[in-house]
């Protein structure tokens, strides 16, 4: 019994120590028991398949290795590439602007409006883009809400309703998803920098965009950088919306071909080549990822 | 005076125009959810009712209104979500432990820190796709099992970061207290570790809970048509009935509204940015 209580303790202090450990003690293994599940599972289940989406894009309908798939890709659908690309683009830009706009109001206004506003923004966050997606069908629709409301104000006529079933309409739901986790992030880096530095700022002269240009956003641009990263690359991934929104219309995202290819053609070659073309257009703000959050650490 | 009057209507007229785009596609739902008749081009419906909702939920069992019983595909994503959370802990809370605070060569780790990192950066449909050949021929395609396999991936990548991140906040001194008292190493995680992470564990387990709630993409090419989990139903319905399709978009609303009042603030803003892809 106090031997073995004895045993704990030393095994106990090296581990704590790091240093000299005894030979064959589980100890060793734990810390690769313990993440050996988890390791495993993506893996198999998340890395395989991604790197076969890869292999199989050059694997032809008749079985060898061909670049046959991307030939098709790029006749059939380099039209529909440009139009992920700039769709995604515009709404990350948009989305952007508007919630640096927001976060700036944010941090300097006070009072019942700002601090009403600081709450209700936070609603798209949590929503799912299948919900998302419903909802701008009936807003959006023809003779939804916002037509409705347009007209109301004559803004349009009512019998021209405004078409948003297309990139707008995309532009639209991607923006009003994803700015307001725009503006939680960034204002939270706004909230890091000192009031003695906006301050400063205006005692010198600068006026509010200056401040915004030379104070908020320099002092806060990798947390920028992070949060656009993180809406792009969610973006060129995004299937449900574009599904449900513009599924059956021409131009239409990566994402809603690859369904296509796959549900009407059992085509996976030019679905795994379209793949691909998704991976590379988020690839440079991907590695920045992965290197930025590899920097911080886990655990920051 | 003049001049903070002027402001003060700026300031006003832009908070209508926010809350303008920020709530009427909520309210289109709400609106629609209701409308028994509404015809164009009025403003409002002519007729209201909550006929579409008691048919959702299986109170009423009418046969012109085109809406099923949504109670079952309810019941089946939550039944799939809490094995999804109860099998994603398990695996994450023990990964995220070894990660936080045993020792692991760097380079390994670093290894490890990517594979969980990629699901983040990379789409996840043409993973999903390659899944579903590989579940093919193993028979998961269509299976409640092949549906919680691809949950678990999705909740596991966010299970790993935010547990590893709770138990590195704990101080190594806590844990090495206990010890040097005599407690063995399961001992002082069981009794000091995880008490003091538990809220950082259940924001997790909560997380996880509301991605597998809400999950689309790999349900769709993984479950499609076995496996109707409520998302699946909401989309079989948008392009049919589009009373249904609102009362059960209100529904899948639900348990994000209540995420958002409950537990964002124990969770650091990038982690939430990945529910519902």
């Amino acid at each position: 019994m106090g031997n073995n209580f004895k045993n704990k303790l030393a095994a106990g202090k090296s581990e704590i120590g790091g240093g000299v450990e005894k030979p064959h003690s589980y100890a060793n293994f734990l810390p690769y028991i313990l993440v050996f599940p988890a390791v495993m599972v993506i893996l198999l289940l998340y890395l395989y398949p991604f790197l076969s989406s890869f292999w199989k894009s050059f694997i032809s309908k008749e079985g060898v290795l061909s670049l046959a798939n991307y030939k098709k890709t790029l006749n059939l659908y380099r039209y529909d590439i440009l139009f992920t690309m700039g769709v995604t683009t515009l709404s990350t830009l948009i989305a952007t602007v508007l919630s640096i706009l927001v976060a700036v109001y944010l941090r300097l206004s006070t009072g019942w409006l700002s601090s009403s506003i600081g709450i209700l923004y936070r609603l798209p966050i949590f929503l799912p883009f299948v919900v998302v997606a419903q909802m701008m069908r009936s807003f959006l629709a023809p003779h939804g809400i916002l037509n409705l409301f347009l007209a109301k104000l004559n803004i349009i006529d009512i019998e021209n309703p405004l078409q948003l079933f297309n990139w707008i309409g995309l532009i639209f739901g991607f923006v009003w998803k994803e700015a307001p986790f725009m503006i939680l992030i960034i204002l939270g880096g706004f909230q890091m920098i000192d009031s003695s530095y906006i301050e400063a700022a205006k005692s010198v002269g600068a006026k509010l965009p200056q401040i915004i240009t030379k104070v908020l956003i320099p002092m806060n641009t990798p947390t920028i950088l992070i949060a656009v990263t993180l809406v792009f690359c969610s973006l060129v991934g995004c299937f449900s919306f574009p599904y449900m929104l513009i599924g059956g219309k021409s131009p239409v995202t990566i994402t809603v071909d690859i369904a296509h290819r796959v549900n009407y053609f059992g085509d996976y070659g030019v679905a795994n080549a379209l793949g691909v073309f998704s991976y590379i257009l988020v690839s440079l703000l991907a590695i920045y990822y992965v290197r930025s959050m590899m920097k911080k650490g886990l655990y920051d | 005076m003049h001049k903070s009057g002027f402001r003060k209507t700026i300031e006003i007229i832009i908070f209508s125009v926010f809350i303008f785009f920020l709530f009427a596609p909520l309210l289109s739902l709400v609106i629609w959810s209701v409308a028994l008749r509404w015809y164009w081009p009025n403003t409002l419906p002519q007729k209201i009712g909550l006929d579409y909702w008691f048919q959702a939920l299986g109170i009423t069992k009418s046969l012109t209104l085109g809406a099923v019983n949504v109670i079952p595909a309810f019941l089946l994503s939550l039944g799939i979500a809490i094995t999804v959370v109860i099998l994603t802990m398990a695996i994450a809370i023990p990964a995220g432990y070894s990660l936080a605070k045993l020792k692991i060569p760097a380079l390994l780790k670093g290894m490890i820190l990517i594979l969980f990192l990629l699901p983040r950066a990379f789409p996840q449909q043409p993973v999903f796709i390659n899944l579903m050949l590989m579940f093919n021929k193993i028979g998961l395609t269509g299976t409640v099992s092949g549906v919680i396999l691809v949950h678990l991936v999705v909740g596991l990548v966010f299970a790993v970061w935010i547990t590893a991140s709770t138990f590195s906040s704990i101080p190594p001194e806590l844990e090495e207290a206990a010890r040097s008292v005599g407690a063995s190493r399961l001992k002082a995680f069981l009794k000091v570790t995880i008490p003091i992470s538990t809220p950082g564990l259940i924001a997790s387990a909560v997380f996880v809970f509301l991605t597998s709630m809400d999950e689309f993409t790999g349900t769709f090419f993984i479950g499609i048509p076995f496996v109707t989990t409520l998302p699946m139903t909401l989309y079989s319905a948008s392009g049919s009935n589009i009373q249904f399709a609102s009362v059960i978009a209100l529904l899948l609303l639900i348990p994000s509204i209540l995420f958002m009042i409950v537990i964002q603030k124990f969770l650091k803003a990038e982690h939430l940015g990945g529910i519902g892809g």
